[in-house]
């Protein structure tokens, strides 16, 4: 019996060894690929920054209000949050490569499904940078727009026109992600329209006056009141 | 050449102003005559010249010009005899040249005999012939014509001891017309002349013949009454002779002239030719085509007589002041070039002897509608003498060669009527008839040329105008109409190339001829018709349906 | 070192260059404008009035243009270039009417020559850049000696201003003319707040209308100005008469002003205040960059030759409402904080937050503070810390603070007082230049 044992172990073992024989050279290329990705990562970062500071990204992205974001999350800059993330992504990708050549049944499958993926992903990012551009443009333009119009509540308005914008890139962002589409599309439907509803409301209701206003003063070519504060600026 | 035989040989005719003492002297006196004019018709005739003016050649003291005569019916000895006379004429009119000449109407000199007698008494059988008054009162409010010399109308005679009245010169006392035998004895005056051939007579000072308390005397209906009487004797016992008016108004006061055709013949437009030299400075047609809008039309057989310049002073009556100021800025910088509300430069000096600007004048002088008129020397670009007193710097003799007295006369040069021109641009040795003929090149030979091209066609004498408005202000054009002839001329009045479109769709389909060269021009189409002209440059296009 | 034969021929290169730029630009004249330009030839002087539906006014405006050329100048050959917006009143119309000429006999008129009035639709929708291009465009080709810009909206122009603006240009040699005007002590603050002493503290010349819809100059700085690259600039749009001046100050061109009259403000109450700012302000700061090197050596300022009083101060009461304005202002620094931390200094927006919550009877804003404030924004401006027409809106509120505090200081004034008075804000403008100098670096 002893025997046995030791020729099942030695079988056995010899299987370890052929399965070690079998993976170390895999392995050793997974770790080859892992460092020359760790390399070309490196190297596509340098890259990366010196593009992104010479188109002033840093400046776009405190143009978005992004860098505000950013530095309230305690997050490094713009473009250094974008190197790192390309550089995590490259890298990851070639472990991945490496991790497919080592054969792996099923991991192949997820291993191409995250490579089809990260297209979308980048555009994601793109489209969520553009949001946050947009949004924070447009609601400044609201804000200034209102204040110079003696607009009660301009932050208000503001802020409302932020959420809109952003809760409408998020959206998109989401479906081009294909992270639960339905649900937030139904949920960015039901919000947008409770939203502009709340603000039908809101506005028909305090801006009658503004309203009839605005109106007169389009429509009805009679004798312009002169209003004692309006002096000529120029 | 005989005589044109046409009753309205004035609308054809080019007409050539001169003093017979400014032409040429036959007897070495230093003072031209009629021999020596008679010698030069073939010159005249060659320029293509039909009609001879000549200033007063009456016996005269001389204290204007000849304007102030002392007998109607003779020859002032200086120029000859009337036998030299009647012998020029009839040269003349071999050569199918006719003869106008002065008729002083409203005054003569006061060494005239009439008025001689008329100043002896009150009841001397004259007396009555001019006008006097006791008082110098009467008649107030007429202008003064003369105003650099005369500071009123009424003058004092010491022999008289009465004010007489006078338009001109004090010392050309005004006829008396509301007296018959004043008016009988003019029309023997003319008979005479006429009797003896001349072919029209100029009558000098119309406007003034009549005098009437209330009124500015001038323009006045028992004026244009003797007129038209004078003018049936005329038509009655001579036709086809001529009576040209020279009148200086604007040209709504000179059409009751014209009658209706049965007054005067011609009259000269004297707003016109201030607005020509204007318009060529200010390099604008907007004075030329306004006054000639203004002007009205007038009887079928009537003309209009053009010219550049004559014997007096370029006339600045007619304009206004702002025009005026412009105009003796432009022309006349010294104020020795001014006389009497005009200037008195020749046409070549005016224009700085400038080549190009003195063939436009001639060419709008010869295309505009009205008989033109040259004035002596100016053929071949003569200068002037603003030295010599009052008119006469336009009055020099006549350049004939760099020679003595620029051939003029074999006197010595002190003994002339007149100094020549002696500048080193305009004198005689530069200016004369001589070098001018033998260069193909020069203004003499151009002038025959234009002359010969006016001549061709009865368009420009008798026919109709009609302005083209081309947006381009610079460029003066019209369109001559007579019959089924149709004459384009188009005139660049600035210094500088232009380019200019003209409306010419009626008379789409037609190719223009240019009437110097006879070359042909595009058809006319649909669209505006694009000419390009150099500084000062004209075009008389003939159109032609082939 | 260069020869001058080298220097020649780089110069003729240079020319022979601009001339195939210009070639290879796109055709600004349109055929037909061309066609009547060339029709009106040679002139020496161009009045360019610009309009979009003014019939109202347009006729009067018009007559008194040409009773000015043919009383000061009766010999010039002139021509009204008339840039039209996009009018549907029939003004185009109008403006030609006055033209004078042979083709549409007008009696009771001596005028010694043809005197032009053409007009060329150059858009859909008014645009005063484009205006102005054209008739510079227009002058250029025309080779106008002296042009003027008149603006439809002044009714009460009189003939006598066309020989106040062109006089002496034409005459005198001087480059450009700026009016100045008899006017309410109240009305036009933001010229005397703000765009007076800013343009003479930083391009050392006392103009006291830099910016104005009426201003007089020479054919040569019409050319220059013309063929510099300010027109592909949407930020231009507005204020490009500003931009005019600027440029004729950096280029050392001869300036002078003459008093015109009073200014009409009838049509311009109840302007928009950000649409102002941004002719103003905007235009201001925009040409701020490019005009470095002439403004930076700038020290001081000097008069400028003047022609007439150098301007009249009407001292007529007139009823504010400065509560509004300290209430706009106060409304606008609370509500625009977070805009107003990305452009001012921390020290400035402090100091403004705090005489913010002042009452009405303690409220102050000094002259040192508003002048910080001005050149902090036009720091930021050239900085594009954001969008740089937000930056011109953000001080729309500010500004009506500063014109609350004005008002108030010069209730009583006299006109000497109130000249006093601007005076000392130059002087501040001007002590506080080296600020605007660092924050510049």
């Amino acid at each position: 019996m002893r025997e046995m044992i030791v020729s099942e172990l030695s079988q056995a073992l010899r299987e370890i060894a052929r399965g070690f024989a079998h993976l170390l050279p895999r392995v050793i290329v997974m770790l080859i690929l892992a460092s020359a990705g760790w390399v070309i990562a490196y190297a596509a970062k340098a890259v990366l920054r010196s593009i992104l500071r010479l188109v002033k990204f840093d400046k776009l992205s405190e143009n978005a209000g992004a860098t505000q974001l950013l530095t309230r999350a305690a997050l490094p800059s713009a473009t250094e949050l974008l190197c790192r993330f390309v550089f995590w992504v490259a890298w990851l990708g070639f472990i991945l490569l490496g991790v497919s050549v080592l054969g792996i049944m099923g991991l192949q499958e997820q291993i191409a499904r995250f490579f089809l993926f990260l297209p979308r992903l980048f555009v994601a990012v793109f489209i969520m940078f553009l949001g946050l551009l947009a949004a924070s443009f447009f609601s400044r333009a609201a804000l200034l727009a209102a204040v110079n119009a003696n607009v009660p509540s301009p932050r208000v308005l503001s802020l409302a026109i932020r959420s809109m914008i952003i809760v409408f890139v998020l959206s998109i962002v989401f479906e081009e992600l294909g992270l639960a589409e339905q649900t937030m599309l139904v949920a960015f439907g039901i919000a947008f329209g409770a939203m502009m509803l709340g603000l039908a409301i809101a506005f028909g209701m305090g801006g009658r006056d503004l309203a009839r206003r605005f109106l007169e003063k389009k429509f009805v070519r009679g004798t312009k009141e002169e209003n004692e504060d309006d002096l000529s600026p120029l | 050449m005989p005589l044109n035989p046409d009753v309205l040989w004035y609308k054809d005719a080019i007409f050539y102003q001169v003093h017979v003492r400014t032409f040429h002297d036959s007897n070495g006196d230093g003072i031209g005559d009629f021999q020596g004019l008679e010698q030069k018709l073939d010159y005249l005739e060659e320029l293509g010249i039909s009609a001879i003016w000549l200033m007063p050649f009456f016996p005269s003291p001389l204290r204007d010009d000849g304007y102030d005569i002392a007998d109607y019916t003779a020859v002032h000895s200086s120029y000859g005899t009337l036998e030299d006379f009647r012998t020029f004429l009839e040269s003349a009119h071999r050569r199918g040249i006719r003869v106008v000449i002065e008729m002083v109407l409203n005054h003569t000199s006061d060494q005239h005999p009439w008025f001689q007698e008329s100043r002896s008494g009150e009841d001397n059988p004259r007396r009555d012939w001019y006008v006097w008054s006791h008082t110098d009162t009467r008649y107030k409010g007429t202008r003064i014509i003369f105003l650099d010399t005369e500071t009123s109308n009424w003058a004092w005679d010491p022999i008289s001891k009465s004010f007489y009245w006078h338009r001109f010169f004090s010392h050309q006392p005004d006829l008396n017309y509301d007296n018959p035998a004043v008016r009988e004895q003019m029309w023997n005056v003319m008979k005479f002349w006429l009797e003896m051939g001349v072919d029209a007579f100029r009558l000098d000072a119309v406007p003034y013949l009549v005098e009437r308390e209330g009124t500015n005397c001038e323009n006045l209906p028992e004026t244009h009454g003797i007129l038209k009487e004078l003018r049936r004797k005329l038509d009655e016992n001579f036709p086809a002779r001529m009576l040209l008016a020279e009148a200086n108004q604007w040209p709504a006061d000179l059409r009751p002239y014209f009658g209706d055709g049965d007054e005067f013949h011609m009259a000269f437009h004297f707003p016109l030719m201030p607005r020509m030299f204007m318009g060529l400075k200010l390099e604008d047609r907007k004075p030329i085509t306004e006054i000639l809008q203004q002007t009205p039309e007038i009887p079928s057989s009537c003309q209009w007589s053009l010219f550049l310049r004559n014997h007096d002073e370029l006339t600045l009556e007619m304009v206004t002041d702002i025009e005026r100021d412009y105009m003796y800025d432009m022309y006349a910088e010294s104020k020795t070039m001014r006389l009497n509300l005009g200037i008195r430069r020749r046409l070549a000096p005016l224009l700085d002897n400038d080549r190009r600007r003195i063939e436009l004048m001639n060419g709008m002088l010869m295309s505009l509608p009205g008989t033109p008129i040259i004035y002596y020397g100016d053929e071949i670009g003569m200068g002037d003498n603003t030295d010599l007193g009052d008119r006469n710097g336009v009055r020099t003799p006549m350049q004939w060669s760099g020679g003595w007295n620029g051939g003029f006369s074999t006197a010595d040069p002190e003994h002339l009527y007149a100094p020549l021109i002696q500048s080193p641009v305009y004198g005689y040795p530069a200016v004369n008839v001589f070098s001018q003929r033998e260069s193909d090149h020069s203004l003499l030979r151009w002038m025959r040329r234009i002359i010969a091209v006016r001549r061709s066609t009865r368009v420009f004498g008798r026919g109709s105008i009609e302005f083209l408005y081309p947006a381009n202000h610079r460029i003066l054009a019209y369109l001559r109409h007579s019959g089924n002839e149709v004459v384009l001329v188009v005139n660049n009045l600035s210094s500088t190339a232009q380019a200019v479109e003209l409306d010419l769709r009626r008379y789409k389909g037609n190719i223009l001829i240019e009437m110097f060269g006879k070359n042909m021009f595009p058809r006319v189409g649909d669209l505006p018709y694009l000419l390009t002209m150099g500084p000062y440059q004209f075009y008389w296009f003939r159109l032609r349906r082939i | 070192m260069e020869t001058t034969a080298h220097r020649a021929a780089s110069q003729k290169h240079a020319a022979v260059l601009r001339t195939e730029m210009k070639l290879a630009e796109e055709n600004f004249l349109t055929d037909d404008f061309l066609r009547q330009l060339i029709n009106v030839g040679e002139v020496d002087i161009l009045v360019g009035l610009p309009t979009h539906n003014n019939a109202k006014t347009i006729g009067s405006i018009v007559q008194a243009i040409q009773r000015g050329i043919l009383r000061g100048f009766p010999r010039e050959r002139a021509v009204i270039i008339n840039p039209d917006g996009g009018s549907r009143d029939g003004t185009p119309a109008l403006v030609t009417e006055v033209s004078i000429g042979d083709s549409r006999p007008t009696s009771n008129l001596h005028a010694l020559r043809t005197f032009h009035s053409i007009s060329t639709k150059y858009a859909s929708s008014p645009a005063s850049d484009v205006a102005l291009r054209t008739i510079l465009a227009a002058a250029e080709v025309l080779r106008a000696k002296a042009c003027v810009v008149l603006s439809p909206e002044s009714a009460n122009i009189e003939p006598e201003w066309l020989s106040k603006l062109l006089g002496p240009i034409y005459r005198d040699g001087f480059d450009l003319v700026t009016p100045t005007y008899r006017r309410h002590k109240f009305e036009g603050l933001l010229i005397t707040n703000l765009l007076y002493p800013m343009t003479r503290a930083l391009y050392g010349l006392r103009v006291r209308e830099a910016y104005s819809p009426e201003f007089g100059f020479s054919g040569p700085l019409g050319s220059q100005f013309l063929e510099q690259n300010v027109w592909n600039d949407a930020a231009n749009g507005a204020g490009v008469e500003l931009r005019f001046t600027l440029s004729a100050i950096a280029g050392k061109y001869r300036i002078g002003q003459s008093f015109l009259g009073e200014k009409d403000s009838a049509g311009r109450r109840g302007a928009d205040l950000v649409l102002a700012l941004r002719q103003t302000a905007g235009a201001l700061f925009s040409a701020l960059e490019p005009g470095f090197p002439a403004w930076s050596v700038a020290t001081g300022s000097q008069p400028i030759p003047t022609t007439g009083t150098d301007q009249e101060v009407i001292l007529a009461p007139l009823r504010v409402n400065r509560r509004r304005l300290r209430e706009m202002f106060s409304t606008g620094v609370a509500e625009l904080g977070s805009v107003f931390a990305s452009i001012l200094s921390l020290s400035t927006l402090a100091e403004l937050q705090r005489i913010a919550r002042l009452g009405e009877d303690e409220f102050h804003y000094p002259a040192e503070l508003w002048v910080r404030t001005v050149y902090e924004l036009a720091a930021s401006y050239r900085k594009s810390v954001i969008s740089r027409d937000h930056i011109v809106q953000a001080l729309a509120p500010l500004f009506r603070g500063r014109a609350c505090t004005f008002l108030m200081e010069n209730r009583n004034a006299s006109a000497g007082e109130v000249e006093n008075s601007i005076e000392g804000l130059c002087i501040e403008f001007e002590r506080l230049k080296p600020y605007l100098l660092q924050m510049w670096e």
